[in-house]
């Protein structure tokens, strides 16, 4: 039901004559920590953040916490005269938390537009914000974040450092998805960063430390009609090298000629890899009893030119984000660890595998 | 002429769906100054005939005729002006209203009748019983003897020409019966009143100077002259 | 026990049975009886909107609510939102529209339809809606009352602007809430743009988060906001109203009951016949063996059918009438009081046990009596020979001193505080003077009788002497009949008198304060919960016009003050060269208070307010306003009849110092001396330009008052009626028994050479003195207990002063009512009486 007045509202707002977005293009001159920020002349924005925690007690978590920008071309007659609850971005955010020695997932979500400070992205100082989960850059020359996050289950409170410096993704700045020019993204990581904090939830109080990751992706209608959806693979080796890998899959199933991914080395150098040199073999399937949508929860992964050879894995099955009453397609997001081996050396890793596009009446990436 | 004309009178009442006979061809010529004891056992007729009499009620054969005036022919207005002028009626039960006083019940007819000066003829009346001294008592004051003479006096209050008396002497001991029977027959004499006394009691047929026998809504025989 | 069942049936049930006519008139009369008092209850708890302001509509699972005078900045919210606790936190803007400028105050509410579209249901858009042309511009969600469809315009009159909105959806309406019927919804943004709200809130809906208690959070809240502003339960406002239409409700609750008792009159009345008649069969009935108890339960059987089948009809009609009656107090409560949607007349099964249990309980007491009385009938009475009359004696001396210990006690009574702010020992007062005038009646018809003898006689004939005579001799009977006919009258005419005395209290008042000679407010139904604004440059404009002296700004605010509601106003009444009336209380020197009123944070309150809240001159009232709580000394009491709640009245720029926003609530124009008052008026009308503001003369506003008056005590006038007709019934039955008891009366007077139209006479004799009588001691008894209604019990529930004014005119009308009705209620049993025949009623000896 809230959908349908939520897509009443927004189809109104939307439905009008397309606004020209900024595309996503090769060349884009970055600028930082300006670009760490908003681009509200891109249509959709994002910045990701997911993490693998343990207790001292060796009790482990996976969190999830999203902030998603959206542009709403708003034609003339709709505007109320008061600028401040206007419409013109949406902003929603996903809020996860993973138990997985409890087996237990727990996800939440919020809607709200910028209104008298609701949420929002300020750069001057620093932060993302949706109600009460934000995280604010601490330091915008050495990239320190804190996080914080409270809904009814729980609250999580994270400092976050990176170890690394971010990579942007792609060739030339921009991380393409398709053929034509705009189908394509700008993609900043910080691939390792080092979090600490606390986690206080009607399970009890835990001390958490562990490795998160971090992607901001802003772009206008990356991926193309024929694309059904994706598998990403956020992968943190401890052997203090990174992965990022994407499967475009089309819609017969195939995977895509622009899937790619990117190699962070121990000294923060980053490696474009594209579709034919990496391989992904989807395993085990999970059924959602809720969405109804099979996802392959296991995996095994192989990038030749790094000797590389990976299997996923995962404790907890059930991470998907999906309601009835959600404003965003359903996806599987959830905490994963690696095994196996890379430049001949076995390797162990933790990290996030997102799924998308897999329930059939959902259209992922309008946006 | 004859005061009351009783020619060839039947009454008929219905009576819960049945209908009941109470007279059957009655003929009886009423006189001034006759005393007319009308006999027979209860429920042969005897109240029925005192009423057609009295103007209270009109027959369903035949006909009553008062001072030349058939009663059949009347409307109610008109019955009821014969009976304030021509009838006074007498009970077995007497009849007076208990809230009223003596005089006050005696003079009821007149005011009643709107005449005047009820009051005083009311009182008159009262002395010409005996009773004057009970004026202001209520009836249950009055002994039953007492309460027959006031409504023996309520009865001639209005100087009527026939006085309908319906077992007058019914609930008095005899000594107490003869005087309110001396009083009935006094009025004939004094002022040409007819009385017609419906009774079954033997005793009170001195009085009278006609008898009549009445059985099962019939005269059955008829006597006169006793006096 | 065996014999009781043919006992009753024998004693009770037949002649029951065989007096139809009569029985169906006492059935009819307690029935009505009830019935009022089950309509007035029902239709109470309808007017009242299920307890909701229809501004506390749609308010989801908050629990808490955030509020300030003046509204709520909106940046609060966003600071808010980013505490680290779960709350959530819903913000609203509360205003009223109506459709067209026309009809009701409809709730117009703007909420944050991104960020919480699921505190309501809407229901299904037509497919195509979503695509409609956005040239429809400014969408709102309305409710299912308003009968609009998806795609249609609608026109709405907000403060003193018309606005175009385009209808998205329709509110889905949950089981239970009424006031989403009537609702128009649109985004907050939008809202605030029509009411003229930018960058405020009117107020904040918080839900709490599950793992600890409300005054927790509470806490936690107060930490949290500033100072001016107040942390409420959701639902206050609703409770605060319904505490305000309390007393209205119980006021129309105790009239209601004075018809009930007006039925228990009749009953033991009725009672009361039965044992008379039936002395010689209880004698009998005892003599073979029944017991007193038997006797007295026979008697109380006859008043539980009577109760029974009385009440169960009574619910019934009392169900009818409810509808009725919710249509007349609605219209009263909108205007007085709070504009809420009159929720479904609910006809529950406790709201029927508690009628026909009330109905059960008041004819077994008014039966006590009686029942006792025949209880004690001795065993000998069967050996009476002849059936006697029994001739009541009424001990009517001890009476008496009973009644006049009443009527002490009720002076006693009357000088009692308020308990609860209800006026309970005033309603016990007139209680007991309804008592005791009804123990003193048989003295009074006594006295009457001998008084009145000579005169009946020579006006009335023989047959009034007769009536009057008759009514003496059943003096028990007369009396309850008198009693019950006279408390109908006392009720009406008490009511009566002091609805007059308000009326006239309430012209005169507004013929002194209304002397300037244009009044302007938003156009559109007033009510005591609404306060539409008008552009504040209209009031400089008009200034402007030559001709014009002056122009007096207010503007009101509805606010709490210790859990009631009540209004804040600022007004310009201390501006030089204009002259408001305002009159105060006696030992007030007016100029010296207006004078000092706009020198510092001073105030003057209305006569209810100072009276609700015990406050007076000197008292200190702390009101929560923008920036903090703000300590008000009040100067002076005044006199105000515009509406119960309270008013705390400030000098306009001491408003504007808290409250900085300058749109008027109304606008008072003074001409100068010599100025033509129909071009001023032209010229007004040019400053509004077609703007839905009204003007008003004086004389035009006070007939707008005195309308609302008028319609507001409709219901009270409504009640009257059915009191007097329970007991115009109940007389008719009663003359119809008298009628029949003394059959053999009127048959003798036949004999007599009465006519029958002289019988009739005598009835029609009885039933008009019945009537004179009751009407004089009605009258009599209604003038004390409007005293006690003027001076102690409206002054207890409303704070109101009301001067005594008798209206002549309604009481004279009330008084030949009542006499014709009673009139007419003996026509039927004169019939009767005049068609027996009199030969058989004597015949039956």
């Amino acid at each position: 039901m809230k959908s349908r007045a939520i897509a009443a509202f927004l189809a109104m707002l939307l439905s009008a004559s397309a606004r020209q977005w900024q595309l996503a293009l090769p060349g884009c001159h970055y600028q930082f920590p300006r670009d760490h920020f908003s681009h509200p002349d891109y249509e959709t924005e994002w910045w990701y953040y997911t993490g693998n925690l343990r207790d001292p007690g060796g009790h482990r978590f996976g969190f999830e916490l999203t902030f998603f920008r959206v542009a709403v071309n708003l034609p003339q007659q709709t505007v109320p005269s008061d600028a401040s609850w206007r419409p013109d971005q949406i902003y929603l955010a996903h809020l996860a938390l993973s138990d997985i020695d409890r087996g237990e997932f727990y996800h939440t979500e919020r809607l709200n537009r910028a209104g008298p400070g609701l949420a929002g992205i300020d750069s001057s100082e620093g932060r993302y914000w949706n109600g009460n989960w934000q995280v604010r850059w601490v330091s915008l020359e050495t990239g320190e974040q804190e996080l914080r996050a409270v809904c009814e289950r729980f609250a999580i409170h994270l400092d976050l450092t990176p170890e690394k410096p971010f990579v942007i993704h792609g060739r030339n700045g921009v991380s393409q998805k398709g053929a034509e020019p705009g189908r394509a993204s700008h993609y900043i990581s910080f691939t390792r960063l080092r979090a600490s904090g606390q986690l206080e939830s009607n399970g009890g109080s835990f001390s958490l430390t562990g490795l998160a990751w971090m992607d901001h992706e802003f772009f206008t209608g990356q991926l193309g009609s024929s694309v059904a959806g994706w598998d990403w693979f956020a992968i943190q080796l401890d052997n203090n090298e990174e992965l990022m890998l994407y499967r475009l899959r089309n819609k017969s199933g195939q995977a895509d000629p622009y899937s790619s991914g990117t190699y962070v080395d121990a000294r923060g150098e980053s490696r474009f890899l594209d579709s034919s040199q990496i391989s992904f073999s989807p395993g085990e399937f999970w059924q959602s009893p809720v969405s109804g949508a099979a996802y392959p929860v296991a995996w095994k992964i192989a990038v030749p030119s790094l000797d590389l050879e990976l299997s996923e894995r995962t404790s907890l099955k059930d991470q998907e984000l999906f309601s009835r009453n959600s404003y965003s397609p359903a996806y599987w997001e959830g905490a994963v660890t690696y095994s196996g081996r890379i430049h001949s050396q076995p390797v162990n890793g933790v990290g996030y595998l997102e799924m998308t596009g897999y329930k059939e009446t959902q259209k992922v990436g309008a946006h | 002429m004859a005061l009351i004309d009783v020619r060839s009178v039947g009454k008929i009442y219905r009576s819960d769906g049945a209908s009941v006979t109470a007279l059957k061809n009655v003929s009886l010529e009423v006189n001034a100054g006759d005393f007319i004891a009308v006999v027979g056992r209860s429920g042969c007729g005897k109240s029925t005939l005192l009423n057609l009499c009295g103007a209270m009620d009109f027959p369903t054969t035949g006909e009553v005729i008062i001072e030349g005036r058939s009663t059949t022919s009347l409307t109610d207005a008109e019955l009821t002006r014969i009976r304030r002028e021509k009838a006074g009626f007498v009970f077995q039960s007497f009849q007076l209203l208990h809230t009223l006083s003596a005089v006050e019940n005696v003079e009821l007819p007149l005011l009643l009748a709107r005449k005047p000066n009820a009051r005083q003829t009311a009182l008159a009346r009262l002395c010409a019983v005996e009773m004057e001294q009970y004026a202001d008592r209520l009836p249950h004051q009055l002994s039953g003897g007492e309460q027959q003479r006031v409504a023996i006096a309520r009865a001639l209050v209005h100087s009527p020409r026939v006085i309908l008396a319906d077992e007058p002497t019914g609930n008095l001991d005899s000594a107490t019966s003869q005087s309110v029977l001396k009083l009935l027959l006094n009025s004939t004499r004094e002022f040409g009143v007819a009385v017609i006394m419906a009774t079954h009691s033997t005793e009170n047929i001195f009085a009278a100077n006609r008898i009549v026998r009445l059985h099962d809504g019939r005269i059955e025989g008829a006597m006169s002259g006793v006096r | 026990m065996k014999t009781l069942g043919p006992l009753l049936v024998n004693l009770i049930v037949r002649p029951m049975g065989r007096e139809r006519v009569r029985t169906a008139l006492t059935l009819f009369a307690v029935a009505l009886g009830v019935g009022v008092v089950i309509a007035i209850d029902l239709a109470g708890a309808a007017a009242a909107g299920s307890f909701h302001s229809s501004l506390e509509s749609l308010a989801g699972k908050s629990t808490l609510v955030l509020h300030q005078t003046g509204g709520i900045d909106q940046s609060l919210l966003g600071r808010l939102v980013q505490l680290p606790y779960a709350f959530d936190f819903a913000p609203r803007i509360e205003d009223f529209a109506s459709i067209n400028g026309k009809g009701e105050a409809l709730p117009f509410l703007g909420l944050d339809l991104i960020g919480h579209p699921g505190q309501h249901e809407f229901q299904n858009d037509r497919p195509d809606s979503a695509a409609r042309d956005l040239a429809g511009a400014n969408p709102v969600w309305v409710g299912q009352r308003l009968k609009l469809r998806p795609g249609d315009q609608v026109s709405l009159l907000i403060n003193d602007s018309i606005h175009r909105f385009t209808v998205r959806g329709i509110l889905k309406t949950r089981r239970g809430e009424i006031a989403e019927k009537n609702a128009i919804v649109a985004d907050i943004g939008l809202a605030q743009q029509v009411t003229g709200s930018a960058g405020k809130l009117d107020s904040i809906d918080v839900t709490i988060p599950p793992d600890h208690s409300v005054d927790y959070w509470r806490e936690i809240l107060a930490k949290n906001v500033p100072a001016g502003i107040t942390i409420d339960d959701q639902g206050s406002r609703t409770e605060e109203n319904r505490k305000m239409l309390t007393a209205f409700r119980s006021n129309l609750r105790v009239l209601s009951y004075i018809a009930l008792l007006v039925g228990a009159f009749l009953i033991y009345s009725t009672i009361e016949v039965s044992v008379v008649r039936r002395r010689a069969d209880i004698g009998i009935v005892r003599a073979l063996g029944a017991t007193r108890k038997m006797v007295a339960t026979a008697f109380l059987a006859e008043a539980l059918v009577i109760g029974l089948v009385g009440s169960v009809l009574g619910v019934v009609i009392g169900r009818v009438m409810a509808q009725g009656a919710v249509a007349l107090i609605g219209s009263t409560v909108q205007s007085l009081y709070v504009s809420s949607e009159p929720a479904p007349i609910a006809l529950t099964g406790g709201a029927i046990l508690i009628g026909i249990g009330t109905g059960l309980l008041v004819s077994m007491l008014a039966a006590l009596a009686p029942a006792i009385e025949a209880s004690q009938v001795a065993p000998v009475e069967a050996m009476a020979r002849g059936r006697q009359e029994y001739i009541t004696i009424t001990r009517s001396g001890k009476k008496v001193v009973w009644a006049a210990a009443m009527f002490a006690t009720a002076v006693v009574l009357s000088k009692l505080p308020p308990l609860e702010r209800q006026p309970i020992f005033a309603y016990a007062a007139a209680l007991l003077l309804v008592a005791g005038t009804a123990s003193a009646i048989p003295a009074t018809v006594s006295f009457f009788e001998g008084v009145a003898k000579r005169a009946v006689s020579l006006l009335l004939g023989v047959e009034g002497s007769l009536a009057l005579h008759a009514l003496r001799a059943s003096l028990g009977r007369t009396s309850v009949l008198t009693s019950a006919l006279a408390t109908a009258v006392a009720m009406s005419s008490s009511v009566g008198i002091m609805v007059g005395s308000f009326r006239e209290t309430v012209w005169v008042w507004m013929e002194d304060q209304l002397k300037a000679d244009f009044y302007l407010s938003p156009a559109g139904r007033p009510g005591a919960d609404r306060h539409p604004t008008m552009d504040p440059g209209i009031g400089s404009a008009i200034e402007r016009l030559p001709g014009v002296a002056a122009v007096d700004r207010a503007r009101s605010y509805t606010i709490s003050y210790a859990g009631l509601p009540a209004t804040l106003m600022g007004a310009e009444i201390s501006k030089a060269g204009s002259s408001r009336n305002t009159r105060f209380m006696p030992g007030q020197d007016r100029n010296r208070i207006l004078g000092q009123l706009g020198r510092g944070d001073y105030a003057i309150i209305s006569e209810p307010f100072a009276n609700k809240h015990g406050l007076g001159v000197g008292s200190e009232i702390v009101l929560p306003l923008r920036g903090g709580k703000q300590t008000f000394k009040v100067l002076g009491v005044y006199y105000d009849y515009s509406t119960e709640r309270g008013i705390v009245l400030l000098d306009w720029h001491t408003l504007l110092k808290y409250l900085p926003d300058a749109a008027p609530s109304s606008l008072v124009v003074f001409l100068k001396s010599g100025a033509d008052p129909e071009a001023v008026h032209r010229g007004i009308d040019g400053v509004i330009a077609g703007r839905p503001v009204m003007v008003l003369t004086s004389s035009k506003l006070r007939r707008e008052g005195i309308a609302v008056f008028d319609r507001t005590f409709r219901i009270t006038y409504a009640l009257e009626a059915v009191a007097v007709t329970v007991a115009v019934l109940g007389i008719a039955g009663a003359l119809l028994a008298l009628v029949i008891d003394r059959r053999r009366e009127f048959a003798l007077v036949r004999f007599l050479g009465g006519a029958q139209v002289q019988i009739r006479r005598i009835i029609l004799c009885e039933a008009g003195l019945l009537g004179l009588l009751a009407n004089g001691i009605g009258l009599g008894l209604g003038t004390l207990l409007s005293l006690l209604l003027v001076f102690v019990i409206n002054k207890q529930s409303f704070g109101w002063t009301i001067q005594f004014h008798w209206p002549v005119a309604l009481l004279l009308a009330v008084l030949t009512t009542v006499f014709v009705a009673t009139l007419l209620a003996g026509i039927y049993p004169a019939g009767v009486a005049t068609r027996m025949n009199p030969i058989e009623v004597i015949h039956e000896e």
